[in-house]
């Protein structure tokens, strides 16, 4: 091949002319990973639906089991907790389990050679997993306000604090995911955390139930304030500090993308 | 081979000896030590980790349960602590069992051990000598913590031991079925996962059966866990139990006919 050849020949990877950074190609990146993700998704997302509604619906109604009579506010309580939690489930067990088997696969190394930055790789996640986790949400409050037949008042809070509360839920998971290098473990810490929240957190019962030195410790933590912000955007009156969850929650959605964004901003 | 083991093998060590073919309960017996100290040495680490996992959740739930009501009723804190002694002993045999065999399919060790020269009767009675070393000690746990946290009117009578022997196999035997059973681990993982969430919520284990919808109840009278519920809790408190009589029946029917469907699963070649 002579010289004039080689200079004629095209780039293959990165056109002259084509800028591969700022705002536009960020949003294609976003846009062709959405794609990407959703395609290697579609098949799982009916099961993680399943799942999802078995947790919170199916919790929700089990909950009701366990107690000898249940009065209207401790109906109020579970179902209220119900959105809940359906939504913690697919972020803090589901998410992480996710990356965790792509990183045994070695999808994760795939996805990170990819030329689109990283950022518009995880946005394109949590965008995702998003989505997902709405119907699974809506359906377990569906579920167990025709289990137990209480009247909710629902207000424009509910939008912002769903939302949030899959951002909070998703963020740390990914985050989790990603900072923890080690799959097993990974498993093991978001299975003690299932047990945490299930067992030991104020969501289907009213705080004033834990001893002290817990409910300073669910103050700070988010699985206790996801559920005071739904709970204050289905009910009028049941909850009073809705600022001060939100905040904690935004932190912690935060904390959430600011792991994420170091662990993706390292080179290995 | 060093003086030392040379002299332990003729009693445990090897399985098939080069003087003929042994049968009987010698044999036996002899097979069964072998396959046990396989399990407990193979599984040691599995082992403590099951062992501490199955007190903490045992513990954690004993003391969870109080977080839900502002002043825990005596009879629900009766029913929890008699309850989930039943959790513990069903994990080990109905979950983690088929889990393991699932891990095992994987990982190659399945085949292997299946090639061993031991009969089927070996190969199970030594997993359920391992299913309640993984089962009993948290049984034990969950239940002095329970005693202690709630001070309980707990009443052990002998016939603890029929009720736990009984129940631990047919756990072990639901879950041997379903491990040797489903070929595709990856599916025994999956029906397990919907097991523990069945089993915990929806039969009447932790709680009385009239706290559920009638149908349910009586859904759950066709399977067995309800029962192993009703015979551990009659050994465990005072006063006329009825029904504990029938429960021992539907449970040793259910455990001979798992206990059919496990040995046709083992006895199959694949």
């Amino acid at each position: 091949m002579t010289v004039q050849e080689e200079a004629q020949r095209p780039v293959p990877q990165a056109p002259s002319g084509e800028l591969r950074s700022g705002a536009p190609y960020w949003a294609a990146s976003l846009r062709s990973m959405l794609r990407f993700d959703y395609g290697r998704m579609r098949a799982w997302a009916p099961m993680m639906m399943g799942l999802q509604t078995m947790t919170g619906a199916g919790m929700a109604v089990m909950y009701g089991f366990l107690y000898p009579n249940i009065t209207e506010t401790r109906a109020l309580y579970i179902t209220t907790g119900a959105a809940t939690l359906a939504l913690i489930p697919l972020g803090f067990v589901m998410l992480p389990s996710a990356v965790a088997q792509q990183k045994t696969e070695g999808t994760f190394d795939y996805v990170w050679s990819l030329p689109s930055p990283r950022s518009a790789q995880a946005v394109s996640t949590f965008v995702l997993y998003t989505f997902l986790a709405l119907p699974g949400a809506v359906l377990a409050l569906l579920v167990s306000k025709w289990r137990y037949g209480v009247n909710l008042s629902p207000s424009l809070l509910l939008v912002p604090a769903v939302l949030l509360c899959a951002m909070v839920a998703i963020t740390v998971g990914y985050g989790l995911a990603l900072a923890i290098p080690n799959p097993m473990v990974t498993n093991v810490v978001t299975n003690a955390l299932m047990f945490v929240v299930l067992l030991f957190s104020p969501i289907v019962f009213p705080a004033s139930q834990l001893p002290d030195w817990l409910f300073a410790v669910h103050r700070v933590l988010p699985f206790y304030n996801m559920a005071v912000v739904i709970r204050a955007g289905l009910t009028v009156g049941l909850e009073s500090d809705v600022t001060t969850s939100f905040l904690v929650l935004i932190a912690w959605t935060a904390a959430g993308c600011a792991t994420t964004g170091w662990v993706v901003g390292h080179r290995r | 081979m060093t003086a030392a083991t040379s002299s332990e093998a003729p009693t445990t060590g090897v399985i098939g000896r080069r003087d003929g073919v042994e049968r009987g309960a010698r044999r036996w017996r002899r097979d069964y030590a072998s396959m046990l100290r396989w399990h407990l040495a193979s599984l040691r680490i599995w082992m403590a980790t099951l062992m501490s996992v199955q007190v903490l959740s045992g513990v954690g739930f004993v003391l969870g349960i109080s977080l839900f009501f502002d002043h825990i009723p005596q009879a629900v804190a009766l029913f929890v602590a008699t309850g989930v002694p039943v959790i513990n002993l069903l994990m080990v045999g109905l979950i983690l069992g088929p889990q393991l065999v699932a891990d095992q399919k994987v990982t190659g060790s399945y085949d292997y051990l299946r090639s061993m020269p031991v009969s089927r009767s070996v190969t199970a009675a030594a997993w359920y000598t391992v299913c309640l070393i993984g089962g009993v000690p948290a049984m034990v746990v969950s239940l002095a913590v329970a005693q202690l946290r709630y001070d309980l009117a707990l009443h052990v009578s002998l016939m603890i031991v029929p009720a736990v022997l009984l129940s631990c196999f047919t756990a072990t035997m639901l879950g041997y079925a379903l491990g040797h059973g489903v070929g595709n681990p990856m599916a025994t993982r999956l029906i397990t996962q919907m097991l523990i969430f069945v089993v915990f919520g929806y039969t009447p284990i932790i709680f009385p059966i009239t706290q559920m919808p009638g149908w349910l109840g009586a859904l759950n009278w066709w399977f067995p866990f309800r029962h192993m519920a009703v015979v551990v809790r009659a050994a465990l408190t005072p006063g006329p139990h009825p029904g504990v009589a029938s429960a021992y029946v539907i449970l040793a029917v259910w455990a001979a006919a798992r206990s059919a469907l496990a040995g046709r699963a083992l006895g199959r070649r694949p």
